[in-house]
């Protein structure tokens, strides 16, 4: 028995040292492949220099900033002077690869580096080496690609794949296989097994994704990919994937236009929104649990909480109801005290305020329902211990139930300040609609990306631009966020 | 005596306190109803009152006119009505089923891939590419637009549904019994048919009440993808009303009333009461669910 346990320790011994070499040498492989892929590398040659400058129409100027061949990494500004739309997806694509290898190659190095004993051992470490090693591989593939495809676009031999390209897919090849060794033998030693295994035991489970995987798909992931025209300068002529590729122009204009003022609109409100609409649910979320009388608290809920349940559309109507000029209520109102009437579709002052009011109108009830859950699960005998002290209701929601709502509070406070960046298109779109008057106070992102889907097919270019630079800036203050929850609550944090 | 006084002083805080939050929460409910009570009383009223001295809260002169007029030219209501009841019953079957299904796979915690799943799920709150892309998705890759598909699809499912329905799914299936299932013999789809969907009878009518809600109160994807009125959202027929004049006016011709007369104001509120009616008569009743919903959803995520 004794001996046996003693082999078995041996072989462990072996097999970590086995490992340790392996995972090294994959290690040093991974980053000899990253220092290749390193701006100073030239991974694509010019050839016929002067006749391929002026079959892309460049001049002497231009083509003096660009050099004789290229790292990977500055093929963008090279696509963007030849103005080649379908080229510059092409290398947007290489770059998108390029930057994931580098990810995933360095956090190789750094898991490699840090040696962290993990519960399922180095498994983890192994799926990212073998991400690292297989995109590296594709780049290579893709950068060989572009070569034949830039060819063939200008129709002339003018460019030419260096060396350095099928080195790196070599050592990238390497370095899987050795990874990939590895992995098998540690899967025996913790039970695991890889995907094609999970899909013979659980196929039934796989197949149960298939429509939610294709809903994605069309929903979310593939639209990702046209954040490319946000890149380009649109045309009829070219269509939407070969249109002229013009960089980070469309994010310029923006800059200098729209986009200040389109930001500062969805941040104020969003903030207002937040703050104002937090604090009146809870308000009301405290009445209602402390109030007497099941009736009155049963209906006075249900009341409030149904404007959640209508549609935008009908606050339109409301709103249109409340405040035209001719026979709007307000102004009949004033007409019959003997004032003079309110131009409010006419006046964008009034507006920053009627949306949040009409804002807070349609949430107070969900958000009602959300603080008083907080509320029923704080312990009854805390109320009753001091109602035996002497403290009245007011004290009792003071010293009790606030202190105890703060957690809620900041928690939904910090999920909200994540969407920041995210407008409520409903609510502006149908309160304000297409008054231009009133876009000055009143439009945001969304309003103004839905402006040019329909009306400006032209300003794709600009209007993806503004999209993405809300998407890529949300998902910025998410994660900010998240580790600030992290920080303060490890098990409130999203992901 | 001291204990008297300071149950006095209690009671009085009490009183005040009662009085106070029963003036506050009466207000609450009276801000959030009045609004619905002038649609209401409007529709009621004569147009030329209307046009003479406003809204008001009571109808000062009382007419059915508004809603003989709908009714009379009733085709393109009728036909918005049918199409959202399509869109509603379609997209809520299917969206249950795939929510369903999905929430099962994620909550097997035999199945390696959960987490990758969820997060995949969870990463498009994150990050989109943006309307455009989406909406070219539709129009130019899936060349679609025109057909009812773009309209209830995209409403099957979001995140936070599927996250609702996991979470209802481990509330109400104990690990043990799915485990004592599989010792039996069970497969997947036999745990799924047979252990999970009878117990889920609340989960199921949370999220299909709130898929349905999604639907009814949707006029957005047919602003996006409808060509033609016949694939209109009822929601999109009441707001494209609402902009248009002219077509209150066509109505008019075609009910045969001269177009001075046609009692426009009345009936763009008659039309938003018969638009949302049903709504407003069936949430008092479903209530409960969505409060669930909202408390199960607001514990995680």
């Amino acid at each position: 028995m004794r001996e046996k346990w003693l082999r078995m320790e041996e072989a462990m011994e072996r097999e970590v040292k086995g490992r340790k070499a392996g995972v090294l040498f994959s290690a040093a492989l991974c980053a000899l492949c990253l220092l290749l892929s390193l701006p100073f590398v030239s991974w694509i040659r010019l050839v016929n220099i002067s006749a391929l400058f002026s079959r892309m129409g460049i001049t002497r100027e231009m083509a003096a900033e660009l050099y004789q061949s290229y790292g990977i990494f500055n093929l963008l500004s090279f696509v963007e002077k030849g103005k080649q739309g379908a080229l510059g997806l092409y290398a947007m694509i290489c770059l998108l690869l390029l930057l994931a290898v580098w990810y995933f190659q360095l956090s190789y190095l750094w898991r490699v580096l840090r040696n962290k004993k993990h519960k399922n051992g180095n498994l983890g470490l192994y799926v990212c080496g073998r991400a690292a090693t297989v995109l590296a591989i594709l780049l290579a593939a893709a950068s060989q690609g572009f070569v034949f495809f830039a060819n063939a676009t200008y129709g002339m031999k003018g460019f030419l794949a260096s060396p350095v390209i099928y080195l790196v897919a070599a050592l990238s090849a390497l370095a899987y296989g050795m990874i990939k060794r590895m992995e098998k033998r540690e899967r025996l030693l913790y039970h695991e097994h890889g995907l094609l295994k999970e899909l013979r035991k659980n196929w039934v489970l796989f197949l149960m994704l298939v429509p939610t995987f294709v809903y994605f798909l069309i929903n979310s992931y593939l639209p990702m990919v046209g954040v490319y025209y946000a890149f380009t300068n649109f045309n009829f002529r070219d269509g939407l994937w070969a249109s002229p590729f013009v960089g980070f122009k469309n994010f310029e204009f923006l800059f200098k236009g729209d986009l200040v003022r389109l930001i500062r609109n969805t941040v104020l409100y969003n903030v207002a929104f937040i703050l104002l609409g937090n604090l009146t649910q809870i308000f009301f979320a405290i009445l209602v649990s402390q109030v007497l009388g099941k009736w009155f608290k049963k209906i006075t809920q249900t009341l409030m909480f149904m404007p959640y349940f209508v549609s935008y559309v009908l606050l339109k109507v409301l709103v249109y109801n409340m405040f035209e000029y001719d026979y709007g209520v307000i102004n009949s109102l004033i007409t019959a005290w003997g004032g003079t009437k309110i131009d409010f579709y006419n006046t964008p002052a009034y507006w920053p305020m009627l949306i949040i009011l009409f804002n807070l109108w349609k949430g107070v009830g969900y958000g009602m329902v959300v603080y008083l859950a907080s509320i029923m699960g704080i312990d009854g005998e805390l109320y009753e211990a001091a109602r035996v002290d002497g403290a009245n209701v007011f004290q009792q929601i003071r010293y009790i139930t606030m202190p105890l709502l703060k957690p809620t509070f900041i928690i939904l406070l910090l999920y909200s300040l994540g969407g920041i960046m995210r407008g409520q298109f409903e609510l502006f779109y149908q309160m304000v609609g297409t008054n231009g008057i009133l876009y000055r106070v009143t439009d945001i992102i969304d309003t103004y990306v839905y402006r040019i889907t329909m009306t400006q097919p032209l300003s794709i270019g600009l209007g993806t631009a503004a999209g993405l630079y809300q998407s890529v800036f949300g998902l910025v203050v998410v994660v900010a966020t998240n580790w600030l929850i992290k920080r303060k609550n490890e098990q409130y944090a999203l992901f | 005596m001291k204990s008297r006084k300071s149950r006095i002083k209690k009671s009085k805080s009490m009183i005040v306190f009662q009085c106070m939050a029963c003036t506050l929460l009466t207000l609450g409910a009276v801000i959030c109803v009045v609004p619905f009570l002038l649609i209401l009383s409007g529709s009621l009223s004569d147009n030329a009152a209307i046009l003479r001295e406003g809204y008001s809260l009571l109808p000062r002169s009382f007419s059915l006119a508004a809603y003989e007029t709908i009714f009379k030219a009733p085709e393109e209501i009728l036909q918005a009505y049918k199409m959202t009841i399509f869109y509603t019953v379609v997209g809520t079957c299917v969206g249950l089923a795939m929510i369903t299904l999905t929430s099962f796979v994620i909550s097997r915690k035999e199945f390696k891939y959960r987490n990758q799943v969820s997060f995949l799920i969870y990463f498009t709150t994150l990050f989109g590419g943006g309307l455009i892309p989406w909406y070219l998705m539709y129009t130019n890759v899936l060349n679609m637009k025109g057909t009812t598909f773009p309209i209830w699809f995209p409403g099957v499912m979001s995140p936070f549904l599927v996250v609702l329905m996991r979470t209802f799914i481990t509330d109400s299936v104990p690990d043990a019994i799915t485990e004592s299932a599989k010792l039996d013999g069970a497969g997947q789809f036999t745990i799924f048919y047979r252990i999970v969907l009878p117990v889920l009878g609340p989960g199921l009518a949370t999220v299909g009440l709130f898929l349905a809600l999604g639907y009814w109160n949707d006029w957005y994807r047919s602003s996006l993808f409808s060509t033609s009125q016949k694939t209109w959202e009822l929601q999109f027929y009441l707001s494209n009303m609402l902009n248009m004049s002219a077509s209150l006016k066509q109505m008019a011709q075609s009910a045969n009333i001269p177009v001075a007369d046609m009692p426009t104001q009345a009936v763009k509120l008659a039309m938003a009461v018969v638009v949302t009616g049903p709504v407003l008569l069936f949430y008092p009743f479903v209530q409960r669910f969505f409060v669930s919903g909202i408390t199960v959803g607001a514990v995680k995520g």
